[in-house]
């Protein structure tokens, strides 16, 4: 661990580059000066609390403190899904809850125990660290995924009820939703395995080789955890569709509008 | 035989069923052609089980419209949407997509019969090796009727049907459709439906359930 720690200073002179973006909400009017600062904010806030946190997490390195902080990750992802699709809360919380859980932990503790091949599959490095980047990805694909999905049920209903009524399953009358929200789930995801290395660092390898490690490790990291996080990224949104389907519709197809949110 | 018990529905404070009760019996052709606004799709919805009566029921031949016998009776229809959308793709690849869904594996695709109603409606056959995209709302039209028909649906649900063509395909969409022993509702405001003798018009007015047979 050789690299070096940034100073009160250093995060000064970064803080004084958001002048830039600050200049161009002037320029050209894009009144998000406010959401800046505020998400920047934000940003330090939960940064700093969370890196006192992980200290201490790293420290104990307890098995139900990791587990707990896992599950905290799991829920706020969770709500985030809910909130940026339009879901009511109550309906739809545990069963995306599930939709997020099942494929990060599955794939988690796969990759913790068959792959990095760890004694002990709970250790708070990996488990945080290897769940937070599965659980930022998939958040990211369950957000345009199933806003995607919600959105084209409703543009598309004329068309849905027509396919109906040509004899299609309520399944069939949708896949075609269905697979174009998926690849826009996973899509981005799919762009990036195929560019990274030319394009792009990906933050995990640039954190290790800051870390100090080798790039070869660095590269074999990265390359286990994008084929994971791809793999997660569409268990997930699949399971989230197949929860929408499930409880969205009432027992005539139709879709039940109070499980929504109007825009 | 459609019959409609009871049936009391309204949005917000306009009413358009109030203890609406009517009966048709298979085989007759009914017209509903009364001012925009009136309940004609409405009356469409409940019967296709798109929409719940706030009280009443809607029976098809003798069952009654509810979760267990929704498709069912809905297999029974031949539903013309007003703005028929086909996918993506070339047209016959999706006609064959249709009499792949689940509720039409026992239906065989009759290409003699789809050139058939395809010359009869004035569709060239070198169509159907089109994409989907490039037709125009008047083919969209008589190509969902050929797909209802090769289907062989025993109630067809018909909204406007003719508002996209000519004089000519107006009357050979109505006389196939009106010399059918099938059951057919039409939703049209085309003159030419209603001048023909063998078709019933409906009208209703929604606070009292009154009803006009011709």
């Amino acid at each position: 661990m050789d690299s070096k720690d940034l100073g009160f200073l250093s995060l000064l002179l970064v803080i004084v580059l958001l002048t830039i973006p600050l200049m161009f909400n002037y320029l050209l009017k894009l009144n998000i000066g406010k959401k800046i600062i505020i998400s920047v904010s934000r940003m330090c806030v939960q940064l700093f609390l969370v890196g006192i946190f992980l200290k201490y997490i790293f420290e104990f390195n307890s098995l139900w403190l990791n587990l707990a902080w896992l599950m905290f990750m799991i829920v706020i992802s969770t709500i985030s899904v809910i909130n940026t699709s339009r879901l009511k809360k109550k309906i739809f919380f545990v069963p995306i809850l599930l939709s997020v859980a099942i494929p990060v932990l599955t794939i988690l503790f796969y990759f913790n125990k068959f792959v990095v091949r760890l004694d002990n599959i709970f250790e708070a490095k990996y488990l945080i660290a290897i769940g937070g980047m599965l659980l930022g990805n998939l958040l990211n694909g369950n957000i345009i995924g199933a806003n995607n999905f919600i959105n084209n049920i409703r543009k598309a209903e004329r068309k849905y009820f027509a396919d109906l009524m040509l004899g299609a399953t309520k399944f069939e009358a949708l896949l075609p939703n269905i697979r174009e929200s998926v690849l826009a789930s996973i899509n981005p995801t799919l762009a990036s395995i195929a560019t990274v290395g030319l394009v792009s660092l990906p933050g995990m390898m640039t954190g290790q080789i800051l870390g100090g490690a080798s790039p070869d490790a660095a590269v074999k990291y990265q390359l286990a955890i994008m084929i994971a996080i791809f793999v997660t990224r569409i268990l997930s949104i699949y399971f989230v569709l197949i929860m929408i389907i499930k409880i969205g519709f009432d027992d005539f197809d139709i879709l039940k509008k109070e499980c929504f949110l109007e825009k | 035989m459609i019959e409609f018990s009871n049936i009391t529905l309204g949005f917000g404070n306009k009413i358009i069923f109030d203890d609406f009760n009517y009966s048709i019996e298979s085989g007759k052709k009914i017209l509903l052609n009364s001012p925009s606004g009136t309940g004609k799709s409405t009356l469409f919805g409940l019967m296709l089980g798109f929409l719940k009566p706030e009280k009443g029921q809607v029976i098809v031949d003798n069952l009654v419209l509810n979760a267990g016998t929704i498709k069912e009776i809905r297999n029974k229809y031949g539903y013309l949407s007003q703005d028929i959308e086909f996918g993506e793709g070339k047209v016959l690849y999706i006609i064959r997509e249709i009499f792949n869904y689940a509720q039409n594996r026992g239906v065989q695709l009759n290409l003699n019969l789809l050139n058939n109603l395809m010359d009869y409606f004035e569709i060239e056959s070198s169509l159907l090796e089109n994409s989907a995209r490039s037709l125009s709302g008047g083919e969209k039209q008589r190509l969902m009727i050929i797909i209802l028909l090769l289907l062989n649906k025993d109630i067809y649900l018909l909204d406007e049907p003719t508002s996209a063509l000519d004089e000519s395909l107006k009357s050979k969409v109505k006389e196939y459709f009106l010399g059918m022993q099938k059951t057919v509702f039409v939703i049209s405001h085309d003159k030419l439906w209603e001048k023909d003798k063998r078709v019933t018009i409906l009208n209703w007015q929604g606070k009292v359930g009154n009803i006009y047979g011709q």
